[in-house]
């Protein structure tokens, strides 16, 4: 367990590489699922891949027609279906075992550090940055508003006024504290899950008993954290933006 | 491996990579394939709505069928009765005409067995009055014939018999 933390720099901005790499190996995976299901779409009857996406699409759609009007949801869809399916590639993507078997190291491939990123007994989430996180959870807020003053104008910001001035501040900090929860929740749960995961790794006896069990058990768990997870988070977006839209307050 | 709540430009290159997975995810797949789904409910809207009109159309077929065959037997019903009703009509007028002629051929026939009755009785009277006239003829050729006298009777009773 020597694992540090990979800088990319460019210029003077700094950049978590395993996490952009990471991020970018979940997106390639997700890119490549969700274009399997599309490849032959047609209106009759679908094929297996085309019946799971178009479960998800039913799943969302329930979801926001839980919480507000779908017609108002409608230029969120595609958000929101792409949000839970990368929350929960991400979730997965830390489960695997290093699928590079560290190649990169026995063939001493140092190129933008890949040697390091790729080093470890398995994967990671990019979700177990906080990076991530607070950047799904920032778009989310800014969803939240744009959606607001779409729907209501100035009028939306008069809510923060209400039901007198003086409580703004605490408005303030429920604006605040709704990306933060949001980010940290996700981040905290990821992370804690793979550390989890690196700390089970490190029970003597690994071949044998001791820590094969716990590890499978734990990353059974880890499946159902992450799923619930890439739930909660777009249920929560779900849920701000209704509540920014909705005409009482 | 450092502070894990280190937060630099990867938030801004997360953000990027985010939204251009949204757009690609987006234009590509989630709109297509909304497109697609709404296709299936408009067509399965469709169908149902076709279905309900066709089984409406097949209704009112068939409403219109019973009618039609309802009309028809009352008709048959009313051509039957009528035709029933014709013939006893036309029935009764023959028996009534045939009474009638029968009535007349004996009303006829009675006054011609009168007629002829009578005719006869006319004619014997005639005859019976020539005879008679024979009769006294012959009584006056034979009259001192006293001997013949038994014979002529025998003649004319045997002449008014033969008659």
């Amino acid at each position: 367990m020597h694992e540090e933390t990979v800088y990319w720099y460019l210029g003077n901005m700094t950049f978590n590489a395993r996490t952009l790499v990471m991020t970018w190996i979940a997106i390639a995976l997700m890119l490549l699922f969700v274009f399997l299901g599309v490849r032959r779409l047609t209106s009759g009857k679908p094929g297996k891949m085309q019946n799971i996406l178009e479960w998800v699409v039913d799943f969302v759609g329930k979801l926001i027609s839980d919480n507000m009007d779908l017609d108002k949801a409608r230029p969120l869809f595609g958000y929101l279906l792409t949000l839970i399916m990368f929350i929960f590639f991400s979730n997965m993507l830390g489960l695997l075992p290093n699928i590079t078997f560290n190649a990169f190291e026995y063939f001493h491939v140092e190129t933008a550090h890949l040697n390091k990123i790729f080093e470890g007994d398995s994967m990671m989430s990019p979700t177990a940055d906080i990076n991530t996180t607070l950047a799904l959870a920032i778009l989310t807020i800014i969803i939240v508003i744009v959606m607001g003053i779409k729907h209501k104008g100035i009028h939306y910001f008069h809510h923060f006024i209400e039901p007198y001035p003086v409580f703004l501040p605490i408005h303030a900090i429920d604006m605040l504290s709704k990306p933060m929860t949001l980010a940290f929740r996700l981040f905290g749960n990821i992370f804690a899950g793979e550390v989890l995961i690196k700390v089970i790794l490190m029970l003597p006896g690994i071949w044998v008993l001791p820590g094969i069990i716990p590890d499978t058990i734990w990353l059974g768990f880890s499946v159902f954290v992450g799923a619930i997870q890439s739930f909660v988070f777009t249920v929560l977006t779900t849920a701000y933006v209704a509540q920014a839209v909705s005409e009482s307050h | 491996m450092g502070n894990p709540i280190d937060i630099n430009y990867t938030l801004v290159a997360q953000v990027l990579s985010f939204l251009a997975l949204v757009w690609v995810v987006s234009k590509f797949a989630w709109t297509p394939l909304m497109n697609v789904m709404e296709q299936r409910r408009q067509g399965i809207e469709d169908t149902l709505a076709q279905a309900t009109k066709e089984r409406q159309q097949a209704e009112q077929i068939k409403r219109e069928y019973q009618e039609e065959m309802k009309k028809a037997r009352q008709e048959a019903q009313a051509l039957i009765s009528k035709a029933m009703k014709v013939g006893e009509e036309r029935a009764a007028e023959i028996l009534a005409g045939a009474h009638e002629e029968a009535e007349k051929l004996k009303v006829s026939a009675l006054a011609d067995i009168q007629r002829e009755r009578d005719q006869a009785i006319a004619d014997v009277k005639a005859q019976v009055a020539d005879l008679s006239v024979a009769v006294a003829e012959k009584l006056i050729q034979q009259k001192l014939d006293y001997v013949g006298q038994e014979q002529l009777i025998e003649q004319f009773i045997q002449e008014v018999g033969e008659m």
